[in-house]
């Protein structure tokens, strides 16, 4: 447990870092939003003009840009399939650490005796797992999901089972003073209850999901944003890796806000933020 | 905490109960069906392996920890510092917060290729991938801490006369304590896992790069070996941190 509720609280601080202000309407949001991309593109186009850095350290952003209008087929490709695998790793490990969660809640034993393992599990280098899973799934798009679904599960699991913990035993005993079943106390009260710890993890693992599967891909690929990377690697070419990265970067960043939309909508409850 | 470190006798006798079963279907299994190594060797087999090539393997886990602990010494002292500075300049915050999120945007491994292009592919590539990891989680933790003291009490200091500094070091970092270190401890492990995986896309040795070259050999058991290393160096390393923490916040 103490790995997952201090990932989720330095999570937290992330969030507020990320998100804009909660000002009133979408238009002051992404105006600022767009101002402080310019800003940043302006500062960076400008210091590396001013001080004269070596474009081997760091490109000017419109020779980066260029580059990837030069060839926007390689990125696009590159990011649709990252995303794809992003996607699916996400979606298996949301699932199944919410399910394990409320396994665990329910089943001590089965908590105790399993838990300690998953935390071990987390140890494995996720390099040295993925060499494996590349082996068992061939170099599919599957085995990039299985990686990022590993790196997943985990913050869902110990967050989902954080927040079932969380419910007030007296607002349990009051429903079941009303008759409720055991299906009805889990949809009604528990899952809402720990809703907003789910998607704290949920956040985390957007991040972690796409990780995997850029590692996936440097066991050997042809498309993907972490393919895009090694071969800019290989062939030492600076403009071309940080056209990578910027994707990267676009892909994490856009997920991630997709999912914290999706809590603000599911959790408007919940005064955090 | 209950979960990770079980405290009651029964659960620990579950927790070894829950590996015991698990070693014996691993063993079972890949016994039993006769798996070949490549899908899964016999954890007696991975533990020989560990045993036959005990050189070639502490030799890389020195490796592979020296890069992570200079990385992680470097990281927390970052973290911690950038996250100090923000307190005491609160004006440093508008520049600070925004940047170290836009650098967090692209996933840590993504810069992987560029820090080896830019450090080589000796040890201090490695230190740096390592730091930049562990800086930020330890920065985001430890400001998460030090904001969170009581407004009042600081009136209160502030009323005895207490400037920015002993405030500070006699309120903000004592309450941001447990928080640091958690985020400290959390680190640990992500510390050996980003050093790893540095290694394998270039090093000169350690346990990332022993993985790599298994691969390469279709070595299998050799694969599983060098993953139980580093699991437990992970893990020793956590404790460590671990164990430092119940010493430093003795009053918890």
């Amino acid at each position: 447990m103490s790995i997952g509720s201090t990932a989720s609280l330095v999570e937290d601080k992330a969030a507020a870092g990320l998100r804009p202000g909660r000002l009133p309407g979408w238009m002051r949001k992404t105006a600022r939003l767009l101002l402080g991309l310019a800003v940043t593109a302006l500062l960076w186009e400008g210091s590396v003009q001013l001080f004269g850095i070596r474009p081997a350290y760091l490109p000017r952003l419109s020779a980066i840009l260029a580059a990837m209008a030069a060839t926007p087929r390689a990125y696009l490709d590159g990011f649709l399939r990252t995303l794809a695998e992003t996607l699916i790793g996400f979606a298996a490990g949301g699932a199944f650490g919410v399910l394990i969660g409320i396994a665990f809640f329910r089943l001590r034993a089965l908590r105790e005796m399993i838990f300690p393992i998953f935390v071990v599990s987390q140890t494995i280098p996720v390099i040295a797992f993925g060499a494996l899973v590349v082996l068992w799934f061939g170099n599919t798009l599957l085995a990039k999901a299985v990686i990022a679904f590993y790196l997943t599960f985990f913050p869902v699991t110990v967050n989902t089972l954080l927040g079932l913990e969380t419910v007030d035993p007296k607002l349990v005993a009051l429903m079941k003073s009303f008759g409720a079943s055991n299906r009805q106390l889990l949809l009604r009260l528990q899952l809402p209850t720990a809703l907003p710890h789910i998607f704290v993890a949920l956040r985390l693992a957007s991040s972690l999901s796409l990780v995997g599967a850029i590692v996936g891909e440097w066991f050997g690929d042809t498309t993907g944003i972490g393919v895009l990377l090694l071969q800019a690697m290989y062939t030492e070419n600076v403009v071309a890796l940080w056209g990578a990265l910027l994707a990267a970067a676009l892909l994490g960043t856009g997920f991630y806000a997709v999912v914290a939309a999706a809590e603000r909508r599911l959790v408007f409850w919940s005064a955090e933020q | 905490m209950s979960a990770a470190l079980p405290s009651s006798s029964l659960a620990v006798q579950r927790g070894v109960l829950g590996a015991v079963l698990l070693v014996l279907c691993w063993e079972g299994l890949a016994r039993g069906l006769h798996l070949p190594s490549y899908v899964l060797p016999a954890v007696s087999d991975i533990l020989a392996g560990v045993w036959s090539k005990r050189a070639l393997l502490s030799e890389a886990a020195g490796y592979t920890l020296l890069e992570a602990l200079v990385g992680y010494g470097l990281g927390c002292l970052v973290g911690i510092g950038l996250a100090v500075a923000i307190t005491m300049l609160p004006v440093l915050r508008t520049v600070i917060l925004p940047a170290a999120t836009a650098i967090n945007a692209v996933p840590v491994v993504g810069y992987s290729p560029l820090i080896l292009l830019w450090f080589g592919i000796g040890v201090v590539s490695k230190m740096v991938m390592v730091a930049m990891a562990v800086s930020f989680t330890v920065f985001l933790s430890t400001l998460a801490g030090l904001d969170r003291v009581d407004r009042r009490a600081v009136d209160l200091m502030r009323s005895f006369g207490a400037g920015r500094l002993s405030i500070l070091w006699r309120l903000r970092l004592p309450t941001a304590l447990p928080l640091l270190l958690a985020g400290m401890r959390v680190s640990t492990v992500r510390s050996v896992i980003i050093a790893i995986i540095t290694e394998m896309l270039g090093a000169y040795g350690g346990l990332g790069w022993v993985i790599y070259q298994a691969v390469l050999q279709i070595d299998f058991v050799q694969v599983w070996s060098a993953i139980f290393v580093a699991s437990a160096a992970s893990l020793s390393f956590f404790g460590l941190i671990g164990l430092l923490e119940r010493k430093i916040l003795f009053w918890k």
